[in-house]
């Protein structure tokens, strides 16, 4: 990465600023991408990463600054404008329309028209043209399947031939990996890497500091709004780029985790769950004092197990005892009796309000338990302690618990507060379902110090994630699930993340794939 | 921010600024459309003194409070999202129904020696069942409150008129109601209508369920996100069923105001008076999202609307204008309301 | 798989199977229902509801509604019978179906620059639209010039004038939602108005047109039905926005946007009418009208929204492959 071999930059952006309601979010941000140029994005949620993603894509307006392409001044006021300059935004929640076809959501914006002047669609040319750009990304469907038959990896692919189609000089990706299976994680990175090699710009924002490091040439560090570092890869490190993140050293991802040395009673106990097409003879039981993770790729059963685990899906045959009672009708209601919860993977479409406070967010689960005689009154002031008490022990930072909406608050504080809402039940099992999914560092550990002390008082605690490390600093045991039946069991003496990786992997019964 | 203001003195652009804010905090204010309607009260007091005399505003009470009782009960469908476009058929169903065990060609309960009480009681029950079949037919079938309430308006709305046809002579209406039963919709303690007690009983009754019980609380949450609740053990579908049952029971006791007020059961009655449900609840700041809405709104956007009505007729307006300039009043609330969220949003 | 089979024809195709089970029991019930003649005259019948339903589609594919298409038509009629009565034909029709385009345009205009709640909206518009009406009408029957009469009697090629422009008003509505580009962007809004907007699809100017074409479909049905019955009482279009509306789902088309067609909706149009023929034709009680057609519409979107369900379950992707 000689200055000489550089090619020369061809957008160049410099003193972006932006500020809401007179806070600055954004402080003289700026940075210079060439073709071919791989750029790593990477800050805690709310350090001005979207922002200034959201102003190349022209999505805001930016206070203070400039940007060039070509050298000539370029200013984007809607995406539209921004498409049109070769600007390609594909967002996190993947903007694609799941009742038209593949070709169609290509060409949305525009399809090609038979005669000049007249309104009607040339469908022959819609189709040729799809094809070719679904071959670029290596994705062998008909360009007229709908897009809501496609997984998720393949909605991605037509979110990049989409860009393709459009001519784009620069994809901007914005954790593009946080839904996909590894394998499509692979293929996405091998596209990637096609993508530059046509001399077309990346920018890639992700968590998953791993990745960044992998793929980019360079990287640069926000904070606070502010750009903190800047670096090529070579230079790099992700421990380096955690400390640039929070302004600290974080000796530890994990807080320190002392097993308990003795285990109490099993209070989740699960036999011959089947359910057909889903999960298969499931078995396992879970302690007071244990954390137990479940790992496995997308796709593998897990959030589905824990669903129907909830009663939240149907489930055929198999036997669950909780806290060691049969439950024979599983139900959100039946297993919140025995003292069950269940943090779900969607927290904004099934576990927040987004509209109503943080105390009510909190009260939900727990609103019975106050109701005073036949009518129910609820008891106000005994809950609204108890709701403070709760927001306070997962340290929700917040002006006002009653006032502040639930959406106006950052990733972990939402966490925190879908976790408030069932720590408030004083669960016997806690199950989580991908409990540090986007949010940031600091969020994460905190998330682990209440999943630590939720075990220490006695808990039974199930964490379902998708990141090996996460389960390995964490856990005391980890079962493997690959298509919809426990595959392994590893004890934390004989945690290896190879191991667990290869379990997930079996395809079939026997062999290794 | 807030410092600066404090200590900027008070240049022209602050000052503006502070105006600004206090248009916002006008508008934004729930006791705006209280202020509005006063306001209209006495711009018509300068016009038509006679809005104020005490006829007249026992007059538009005594046509607000029917109203008022079937608004209501559509609250608690919205707060849930729903909506119930049947209200106007279970007030007609009701009355044909309720009137017919009192009176005339039916008569059904004549016999029982208190006529009035099975027949008050037939009016609940009628509101009640059309409102519990609304409420299974979402709930358990799984069907859009906005279909099922537009067939089961269809079907009521028929019915009344083929139980009319059916059971009166002329095939129009059951005169000749029980003085005691009229006396619920006309008659009147130390000069206060029967009717102010039941509707402010329904309007206490309604108020606490919403804002201090379990039940109304679930209601908010099913409106906000109804996943969420579920996936929380929230009982979804009980507390739907029992939000439109509750609206239907609302219908039920209106129409026995209503009827009382006209003295006759009639398959036409509350026909045109949709707009005026939705319109009062919404006007009140009631969203048709769910999630939000107070008894206490709903009772000023139907104070309002009732307010507005009559100050058109005293106008001396006929019924073509007043139509029009009550769907452009509702129009404007809606504009109002639309601007209110938007800076809500963004504040 | 076979039973499996079955059970999706059977679902996939519920609505004309109960279409077909209504017309064997009407025509059991009467021998003067199943005849060429008796279905052209079905047709003819549900041709106003049907064009007007074929705007509503338009509405409630980008998951809006209109409730004032009755006071549109009815704005349209008073105003074809007072104001433009001495015009001829080729002149006061396209007029008049300019008045609907502008009534529809309101609708749009405080939709999507005012950003009010289509119902709301809609619903004020009818009560603005029906009180302008009954001012110029003077609450009084309007009446119309034999022409529009004859007009509505004639035929072309031997097919009714009311036949063609429901087949015209659906041949243009049908070609503008499968074979332009705005007609495929309107599914798009339908799906997700914000994506949409992202996708750099000009969301208002498409709720805009939606609703300026509801508004000319509700002035052409308008014209049909004066074709048919030549007078506007001060009750002309009232309620018959929930006819439409009922059409329209009754054919598919989903409230909720994005999901439907107007082929469904002439379906829906017609299953309707044949209901209200065939009850016609038995010589049922007319008050039992409402009741019947009430519970078919109720039969056919239950048939609908369960369908929908069981679909969406038997298409649900499986993680594991069993064997059967």
């Amino acid at each position: 990465m000689s200055a000489q071999a550089a090619p020369a930059p061809f957008f160049s952006a410099h003193g972006l600023c932006k500020s809401f309601f007179g806070v600055q979010v954004l402080h003289d941000m700026g940075f210079s991408l060439h073709p071919g140029q791989v750029l790593g994005l990477v800050g805690e949620n709310g350090s001005g990463k979207s922002t200034t993603m959201n102003i190349l894509g022209g999505v805001l307006p930016m206070d203070a600054g400039r940007m060039t392409i070509d050298g000539t001044e370029y200013r984007p006021r809607n995406p539209r404008e921004a498409e049109a300059h070769g600007i390609a935004f594909i967002h996190q929640e993947l903007n694609l329309f799941r009742n038209l076809s593949v070709a169609e959501n290509l060409f949305i914006a525009g399809f090609p028209k038979k005669l000049r002047g007249l309104p009607f669609i040339d469908r022959a040319r819609v189709r040729a043209r799809t094809q070719e750009l679904l071959a670029a990304v290596d994705l062998d469907v008909a360009p007229a399947t709908l897009v809501s038959r496609l997984s998720q990896g393949e909605r991605q692919l037509v979110e990049i031939a989409k860009a393709l189609g459009a001519n784009a000089r620069i994809v901007i990706f914005d954790e593009p990996t946080t839904s996909l299976t590894t394998r499509e994680t692979d293929r996405l990175f091998d596209i990637i890497g096609r993508l530059r090699r046509q001399g077309i710009a990346i920018i890639y924002i992700s968590h998953i500091l791993g990745d960044v490091l992998r793929l980019c040439d360079d990287i640069l560090v926000l904070r606070d709004g502010h750009l903190v570092g800047g670096a090529p890869k070579s230079q790099m490190t992700v421990e380096r780029m955690i400390t640039l993140m929070v302004g600290r050293t974080i000796e530890q991802m994990f807080p320190p985790r002392d097993p308990p040395i003795e285990l109490g009673e099993p209070v989740l106990e699960v036999r011959g769950l089947s359910q057909r097409g889903m999960v298969k003879d499931i078995g396992f039981s879970l302690r007071a004092g244990e954390v137990l993770g479940i790992s496995g790729l997308m796709g593998a059963g897990r959030s589905e197990l824990a669903r129907i685990l909830f009663g939240i899906d149907p489930c055929e045959s198999g036997e669950v005892r909780i806290g060691g009672s049969a439950v024979p009708k599983l139900s959100p209601a039946a297993c919140m009796a025995q003292g069950m919860a269940f943090l779900t993977e969607d927290r904004r479409a099934e576990g927040l309000m987004m509209e109503a406070s943080i105390a009510d967010n909190v009260a939900l689960a727990s609103l019975p338990r106050f109701g005073r005689n036949w009518a129910r009154f609820i008891e106000r002031t005994r809950l609204g302690d108890e709701v403070a008490r709760v927001s306070s022990a997962v340290r929700i930072v917040a002006p006002d618990q009653r006032r502040t909406l639930a959406k106006n608050l950052s990733g972990g504080n939402q966490q925190k507060v879908v976790i408030g809402k069932w720590l408030l039940r004083e669960p016997r099992v806690f199950m989580l379902d991908e409990p540090t999914r986007g949010i940031d560092v600091g969020a994460k550990y905190e998330v682990y110090k209440i999943i630590n002390q939720l075990a220490a008082d006695g808990a039974g605690v199930l964490v379902i994630s998708s990141e090996i490390e996460e389960l390995t600093g964490m856990c005391d045991r980890i079962l493997v699930m690959a298509q919809g039946e426990i595959r392994a069991e590893f004890a934390r003496a004989e945690f290896d993340r190879e191991a667990i990786l290869r379990a997930a992997m079996w395809h079939g019964s026997k062999e290794p794939a | 921010m807030s410092t600066m203001q404090a200590i900027a003195p008070g240049g022209t652009a602050e000052a503006s600024r502070r105006r600004r804010g206090l248009a916002v905090r006008l508008l934004m204010s729930e006791y705006l459309v209280p202020g509005v309607t006063v306001i209209y009260f006495l711009v018509m007091w300068a016009l038509v003194p006679a809005i104020a005399t005490t006829e007249t505003l026992l007059d538009i009470l005594a046509a607000m409070l029917p109203l008022l009782v079937v608004a209501i009960g559509q609250t608690f469908v919205l707060i849930v999202a729903g909506i119930d476009l049947s209200a106007p058929s279970i007030l007609a169903t009701a009355s044909v129904v309720g009137a017919s065990m009192m009176t005339g060609d039916g008569g059904f309960a004549l016999g029982t020696g208190v006529p009035v009480l099975v027949g008050i009681v037939a009016f609940l029950a009628v509101g009640l069942l059309i409102g519990l079949l609304n409420g299974v037919c979402t709930t358990r079938l799984g069907m859009p409150p906005f279909i099922v309430t537009l067939t089961t308006m269809m079907f009521f709305g028929g019915f009344a008129l083929f139980y009319t046809s059916a059971l009166t002579e002329d095939g129009s209406s059951f005169g000749d109601l029980p003085a005691s039963f009229v006396a619920i919709g006309q008659g009147t303690v130390v000069g206060v209508p029967y009717s102010l007690g039941v509707a402010g009983v329904v309007m206490l009754v309604a108020h606490l369920v919403l804002s201090r019980t379990v039940f109304g609380q679930w209601l908010y949450a099913i409106g906000r996100n109804p996943r969420a609740a579920a996936i929380s053990g929230v009982p979804v579908r009980r507390a739907v069923l029992w939000a439109f049952a509750i609206s239907g029971l609302c219908a039920g006791i209106a129409s026995v105001l209503y009827t009382g007020r006209l003295e006759t059961g009639t398959p036409v009655l509350g026909q045109r008076i949709l707009l005026d449900i939705v319109g009062g609840a919404v006007i009140g700041g009631v969203s048709l999202f769910g999630g939000q809405g107070r008894v206490t709104w709903t009772l000023y956007g139907v104070l309002f609307l009732s307010v507005v009505d009559k100050g058109l007729q005293l106008l001396g307006l006929d019924l073509a204008s007043v139509f029009a300039i009550k769907g452009l009043v509702i129009l404007c609330a809606a504009v109002l309301d639309a601007v209110r969220h938007r800076l809500m949003l963004r504040g | 798989m076979n039973g499996r089979n079955t059970k999706l024809f059977v679902l996939r195709n519920t609505p004309v199977l109960l279409f077909l089970v209504l017309l064997a029991a009407f025509g059991l019930m009467s021998d003067r229902f199943l005849t060429i003649g008796n279905f052209v005259n079905i047709v003819i019948q549900a041709a106003h509801i049907g064009i007007i339903a074929i705007g509503m589609t338009f509405v409630l594919l980008i998951g809006g509604i209109d409730l004032s298409v009755g006071a549109n038509m009815y704005v349209v009629a008073s105003v074809l019978g007072l104001f433009l009565k001495d015009l001829p034909l080729p002149v006061s029709f396209p007029l008049a179906t300019l008045l609907g385009l502008a009534f529809g345009a309101v609708n749009g205009w405080i939709v999507t620059r005012l950003r009010v709640a289509a119902f709301i909206t809609t619903l004020s518009t009818l009560f603005v639209g029906r009180g302008i009406a009954l001012y110029f009408s003077g609450n009084k029957m309007v009446g119309f010039t034999p022409q529009i009469l004859a007009l509505g009697r004639a035929s072309y090629f031997g097919v009714p004038s009311a036949i063609w422009a429901f087949a015209a008003v659906f041949a243009a509505a049908y070609v503008t939602l499968s074979q332009t580009t705005f007609g495929r962007q309107l599914y798009a809004v339908g799906a997700d108005p914000d994506a949409a907007g992202k996708a750099g699809i000009d969301v208002r100017r498409i709720v805009f047109s939606v609703y300026c074409i509801a508004g000319v479909c509700a002035a052409i049905g308008g014209l049909v039905s004066l074709s048919q019955v030549a007078v506007a009482s001060s009750t002309f279009g009232l309620q018959k926005e929930f006819p439409v509306i009922a059409a329209t789902v009754l054919g598919g088309t989903s409230l909720f946007g994005g999901r439907g067609g107007v082929l469904g909706t002439v379906f829906g149009a017609v299953l309707i009418q044949t209901v209200e023929n065939g009850l016609v034709m038995t010589n049922a009680d007319p008050y039992l009208y409402p009741l019947v057609i009430s519970v078919i519409i109720f039969i056919a979107v239950f048939v609908d929204s369960s369908r929908t369900s069981i679909l969406e379950r038997l298409e649900r992707r499986q993680i594991r492959v069993e064997r059967a």
